[in-house]
């Protein structure tokens, strides 16, 4: 049983990395056309639009690396929780006001698009895997140990 | 009544947690100031108001854009007046069946094959408004930027688009120009 968990903790700890590396990587590489992006929102001043897209995607790129070196796990797993959150709630509020939009999780200038609902659906995907990653590493490095991180 | 404390070891994952956030934020910073910068100073290639570019102060109004900047619909009226040309980034169906008066079709979908032609009838100079459907529709913004890219040297977007013309009660013409 405490292999099976360690097997899942470090497979989710992988894909988690996978993911959040990509999605820091594609946007970094393009932080106008994710302004632009961030933009169709339509919940920030204009400028603070260009802030969050130069400085969000090197948080989910440097959580994506930490969790691929499998060092300071928890401390990565709490932030891409919270960020996460934050999307699921701009996501939410998109479908809300009717805003047919491209979600911008990804590539900010690919042409396939991503409608808020079924980006809505994959964030919770991500909830999930952050929620067992943070729990199997509890389980397996105690937060009271000092290298329990 | 005590208050819920926090473990020290959590209290030390909140502040690696922090200390992630802070370096991410200076690291993002440092790699994109002057694109930040621009924005939070609102450096753009358009007229200052009071004060229309002119062959004469052109050079002292006009700074490298990296970006379209969105206008408001009651800036229209006076920049149209000195010259702006509207510029359609919906799809060619949606440009017949109705535009802004004036304005000149130029799909997003079809800017590859259609920006050579574009750029032989319009100068560089000019000062261009790209709009699409309203503030959901990033085509504006993104043919912006291809604008930009090719060499136009003022570019901004109307957000607000074909809908919030119309619902202004604003002239509309229907048909290919």
């Amino acid at each position: 049983m405490r292999v099976l968990g360690t097997v899942i903790y470090h497979l989710s700890r992988l894909l988690l990395a996978g993911i959040f590396i990509y999605a820091g990587v594609v946007k970094a590489n393009d932080p106008i056309a994710f302004a632009g992006q961030i933009a169709n929102y339509q919940l920030l001043p204009y400028a603070w639009n260009y802030l969050v897209a130069a400085t969000l995607p090197y948080l989910e790129l440097f959580c994506g690396v930490l969790l691929l070196l499998n060092k300071r796990v928890r401390p990565a797993v709490l932030v891409l929780f919270v960020l996460n959150l934050s999307f699921m709630l701009v996501l939410t509020s998109a479908i809300v006001r009717g805003l047919d939009i491209d979600c911008g999780c990804f590539s900010p200038s690919s042409e396939q698009t991503f409608s808020p609902v079924w980006a809505l659906w994959r964030d919770a995907g991500f909830m999930l895997l952050l929620i067992s990653t943070w729990m199997l590493r509890s389980r397996q490095h105690p937060p009271e140990r000092a290298d329990g991180d | 009544m005590s208050k819920p404390r926090l473990s020290p070891a959590m209290r030390r994952i909140l502040l690696e947690a922090l200390i992630l956030c802070a370096l991410s934020l200076t690291v993002g910073l440092s790699l994109n100031f002057q694109l930040v910068m621009k924005a939070f100073t609102g450096k753009t290639v358009v007229p200052v108001k009071g004060n229309p570019v002119t062959a004469g102060n052109r050079a002292a109004t006009v700074v490298e854009q990296e970006f379209p900047i969105p206008v408001e619909l009651d800036e229209l009226d006076e920049l149209l007046a000195a010259g702006a040309l509207l510029v359609d980034a919906r799809n060619l169906d949606a440009y017949r069946s109705g535009h802004l008066a004036g304005a000149v079709s130029l799909p997003l979908g079809k800017v590859a094959a259609r920006l050579a032609d574009f750029m032989r009838k319009v100068p560089k100079t000019r000062l261009l408004i790209v709009y699409c459907s309203g503030f959901g529709c990033p085509d504006s913004f993104d043919l912006g930027v291809r604008l930009l890219a090719a060499g136009y040297r003022q570019v901004r977007v109307f957000e607000g688009g074909f809908p919030q013309w119309r619902d202004a009660g604003r002239p509309l013409e229907e048909g290919l120009k």
